[in-house]
């Protein structure tokens, strides 16, 4: 049971890095970006293009990584959705040219790497460590400190800082921003920039955790938008507490029903709350 | 020959799934992440009748089109409370639901081992088991479904449809029932796939959860929309284009296994570009996406 219990703090805090990855894009933004979850991937496939093909060490390989995912965010903005939004089109155009986009980068990741498994992890398979009667790996450690500084880190940076005001800024009204000279598409880019980032950095803790393969990037994204809806889309602490909820509802259930059902609880879940309380538990009501 | 006839009925289905499609998406505006679980509902039905009941073909079908109806109300009814972006999840989430059923469900589904054997239809005594035979059915089926999808869009209901896709409010504001048409819509065009569910069952004799995946509804939508949403033949056309560009892979001498991931980067490619360039598809109408 207690192991049960730290699982679902585990997978709780990796969703919610992954769901806060996607944050910033989707708070500026206002569509579903799919592409998002390629990201992800791209991340972990990064690293290992760096740190196994190039030989070099895990730390350049790891911040190279995240500044190319990084770039790749920048890319799909600056190539297709800047150009849409010049044009006002409609969500639904952003939302088929994100699922596009996915599926196109998606498979030249296959195309590229191979639809194996790939591993960047060093050395043996290791015991995990005893923690209050439960086992943890290291990696998984690094994970759970990783995802609270990136909570806390967010927090403060939406708060305090020039730019994460400007993000709000244009997020709750982009026309009066303009007004009082904020570059819309400057901050926006950011946003992709930094959301990107930290995509590529779960995809990494992920792969480190468990490999990777090119399809790797989906569930965890759809699982951080559950965790979004959930717990509310403009509040960081409301996503927190959706992928904790999230979290915990799957590993219990996959105890109780068995872990193929982990997926059905998820949506079953965002279902119930899409149809009585659309705003999430920490939204405000539209 | 037989190729050819495979590819043409291949198309057939495509043009079914995607016209069903188009009535909800195309004419309504409810872009549905979900029309391969309803597929996947009416083939699982059909088989399942087939191989469990000996039931006629006929009689299968018709079940078919009941489940996969009330399946429609099922995923039709949040749509009445959730809108745009949130309706697409709720969709993906019923998607992914059904998937995980059928591949999750194995003494009933058989799960990813599939269900084969299934017997091929039998027609007021006409077998049909040839793939000439099966071609006729596919054109027949065809033919019923766009003739359906035509009679609707040309009619009262369907100028109200087209009107709810334009601007909800002021359809409501003239006093029509727009949830009773969303829903009404949505069960129709889950009802249409019963027919490429029932026709690829019994043409295939065997499936498994892998025909009806998200990446198969991302298929089915990008042939409506690179066809022409909200054209009777937009989805004709796509189902022609994006079904047969790829099998030209073949005679380039392109090996198989980099052909299927060829095949997904041109779908998607295709997706994109024509989002940026030509968002109304190769014979839209030039207002269905575009502000």
């Amino acid at each position: 049971m207690e192991q049960l219990f730290l699982n679902g703090i585990l997978v709780g805090l990796l969703i919610s890095l992954i769901s806060l990855s996607v944050y910033p894009v989707i708070c500026l933004v206002r569509f579903f970006h799919f592409a998002h979850a390629v990201v992800i991937a791209a991340g972990a496939y990064f690293s290992f293009l760096l740190s196994r093909c190039f030989g070099w060490p895990m730390g350049i390989a790891i911040p190279l990584a995240i500044l190319l995912s990084a770039g790749l965010g920048c890319l799909m903005e600056v190539a297709v959705y800047k150009p849409l939004r010049k044009r006002e089109a409609k969500p639904i155009v952003f939302i088929l040219a994100s699922l596009g986009l996915y599926t196109v980068l998606q498979n030249v990741i296959s195309l590229v790497f191979g639809d194996d498994t790939k591993s960047i992890r060093t050395g043996p398979v290791r015991e995990g460590l005893n923690f209050l009667g439960a086992r943890i790996t290291p990696i998984q450690i690094i994970t759970i400190v990783t995802a609270i500084v990136v909570v806390v880190g967010l927090l403060l940076f939406m708060k305090y800082t020039r730019l994460g005001k400007a993000m709000r800024t244009v997020a709750n009204d982009a026309n009066l921003a303009r007004v009082v000279g904020i570059d819309s598409d400057r901050v926006i880019m950011w946003a992709f920039a930094i959301g990107s980032g930290l995509a590529g950095l779960a995809g990494i803790l992920m792969a480190l955790d468990t490999d990777m393969t090119p399809t790797m990037g989906m569930r965890p994204f759809m699982m951080g938008i559950v965790a979004m809806i959930i717990g509310g889309k403009d509040s960081i602490i409301g996503i927190v507490l959706g992928a904790l909820l999230l979290a915990f509802a799957q590993q219990y259930g996959a105890y109780y029903l068995g872990s193929e059902w982990q997926d059905a609880i998820a949506f079953a879940i965002l279902l119930i709350f899409l149809l009585f309380r659309p705003q999430g538990f920490l939204g405000k009501k539209v | 020959m037989d190729y050819l006839i495979h590819i043409l009925i291949l198309i057939g289905i495509y043009v079914m799934l995607s016209s069903s499609l188009n009535l909800v998406a195309g004419y309504t505006g409810m872009l549905s992440i979900a029309h391969a679980a309803f597929y996947g509902v009416g083939a699982y039905t059909v088989a399942l009748m087939s191989l469990n009941l000996h039931t006629p073909f006929l009689v299968n079908l018709v079940c078919a089109i009941i489940i996969c109806g009330i399946f429609g109300a099922v995923v039709g009814i949040p749509s009445l409370r959730i809108k745009d972006d949130y309706f697409i999840i709720a969709a993906f989430a019923f998607q992914i639901i059904a998937f995980s059923v059928m591949n999750n469900w194995v003494s009933f589904t058989k799960g990813p081992m599939g269900l084969p054997g299934i017997p091929q239809p039998n027609l007021f005594g006409w077998k049909i088991s040839s793939y000439p035979d099966f071609l006729l059915l596919t054109v027949i089926m065809c033919v019923v479904c766009l003739l359906i999808c035509w009679r609707i869009t040309h009619s009262p209901y369907g100028r109200v449809l087209q009107a709810i896709r334009e601007d909800e409010t002021f359809a409501l504001s003239l006093g029509k029932n727009v949830a009773g048409y969303k829903i009404s819509v949505f069960v129709l065009g889950a009802m249409l796939t019963a027919l490429p569910g029932a026709l690829y069952t019994t043409y295939i004799s065997y499936i498994d959860p892998s025909s009806f995946t998200v990446d198969e509804s991302i298929f089915i939508i990008s042939i409506m929309i690179i066809g022409g949403a909200g054209r009777l033949w937009g989805p004709v056309l796509g189902a022609v284009v994006l079904v047969m560009l790829p099998e030209l892979l073949r005679f380039v001498g392109m090996p198989n296994s980099i052909a299927a991931n060829m095949r997904q980067i041109f779908y998607g490619g295709a997706l994109v570009v024509c989002m940026l360039w030509r968002p109304q598809g190769l014979v839209g109408k030039a207002d269905v996406l575009r502000k």
